[in-house]
């Protein structure tokens, strides 16, 4: 009796004091967050443009020499955000005291949501328009009217060009 | 002995049952929290630059409605100036600078002359004329003004010529070249 005893005994001690052989593990938690902001980014494909001579007669609407400009706009915002992109005329066309207004400048385009319009000095006017982010991409095509009664000279003018993402 | 051992066993796939659920817990705690957020934030915009510049140069172009003119024979006592079969329509286009004079000009080669070089003066050669600055004037062996203007732009007009009939003329047929001269400086 006492050896059954004892070995009881030394078997609930042993099943106390033995480790637990598998799995054993700690609970815990971690928190991750990731920041994703609006953004805009315009490119264009070049930095000037220019108009050549010609002979009004034959050539009414003057192209930029070197193609279009091309144009890509990336943004990132909320669902169902207008997305806008626009250009003016920092001035008129100058060339020393002679002008050349802006609104001879027009332009043709080509790409998804891309318009023709009219340049101008008084307000930003829209080249395209798209809803949501994405990456769009076009082009537009520079005219300048041509006209007898335009002064001599050599004329210049900024196009400024604005991306917006609310 | 084989009870306490199921006992102990069991006691422990029991306790392994709890670890292992407490593992999982933890894992689907810190999986649910692994989230992306998307603060509210303002409007941003992105420019870019392009300079135009266009060149613009002087020009000049004239048309002249007729390449001849003709003046019939008359009576100089009936018709003492003859009057060209019809007008010479003129159109002007030119581009210069804003303060620049336009200038059109005409000038004979030399008097009328006839096969027997008969002439007659080409001083006897007049013409009126109609449109904006254009003038009247009278023929020479030099420039005379036909017509005049400030700036560039798109003139349009005609002229008639006419010629002194006179007695003391030799017959023939007389014929001179006119030369028309637009300058846009």
């Amino acid at each position: 009796m006492l050896v059954s005893r004892r070995l009881l005994v030394t078997v609930i001690a042993w099943a106390i004091a033995a480790p637990v052989a598998r799995a054993s593990a700690q609970a815990a938690t971690a928190t991750l967050s990731a920041d994703v902001s609006t953004i805009a980014k315009l490119t264009v494909s070049t930095a000037s443009a220019s108009f050549p001579d010609a002979d009004p007669d034959a050539v009414p609407q003057i192209p930029t020499s070197g193609g279009p400009v091309l144009i890509t706009a990336k943004s990132r915002g909320q669902p169902g955000m207008q997305v806008v992109l626009t250009v003016q005329a920092a001035d008129d066309l100058r060339s020393g005291v002679n002008v050349i207004s802006a609104s001879h400048i027009t332009w043709t385009a080509t790409g998804a949501g891309f318009v023709a319009g009219t340049l101008s000095t008084q307000s930003p006017v829209t080249i395209a328009t798209w809803t949501g982010s994405g990456v769009r991409s076009g082009s537009q095509q520079l005219y300048l009217r041509n006209l007898w009664t335009h002064p001599t000279g050599t004329y210049t003018v900024s196009l400024l060009y604005t991306l917006s993402a609310p | 002995m084989v009870a306490v051992w199921l006992a102990a066993h069991n006691t422990l796939t029991f306790m392994e049952r709890v670890m292992t659920k407490a593992v999982w817990s933890g894992v689907l705690t810190a999986a649910a929290v692994v989230l992306f957020s998307s603060p509210a934030s303002a409007q941003v915009t992105a420019g870019a630059t392009v300079t135009v510049s266009a060149t613009v140069s002087a020009k000049a172009k004239l048309t002249v409605g007729s390449a001849s003119v003709t003046f019939n024979d008359a009576d100089p006592d009936v018709t003492p100036l003859l009057t060209a079969t019809g007008a010479v329509s003129l159109d002007v286009k030119a581009r210069t600078g804003s303060a620049s004079n336009v200038t059109l000009t005409v000038q004979a080669d030399g008097p009328l002359t006839n096969t027997a070089s008969d002439t007659i003066p080409i001083s006897n050669l007049t013409w009126t004329a109609t449109g904006t600055n254009f003038v009247a004037g009278t023929m020479g062996a030099t420039a005379s003004s036909l017509g005049s203007w400030t700036g560039g732009g798109n003139y349009a007009g005609s002229h008639t010529y006419r010629l002194v009939n006179s007695w003391t003329y030799t017959t023939g047929t007389y014929t001179a070249i006119i030369t028309y001269t637009l300058t846009a400086p």
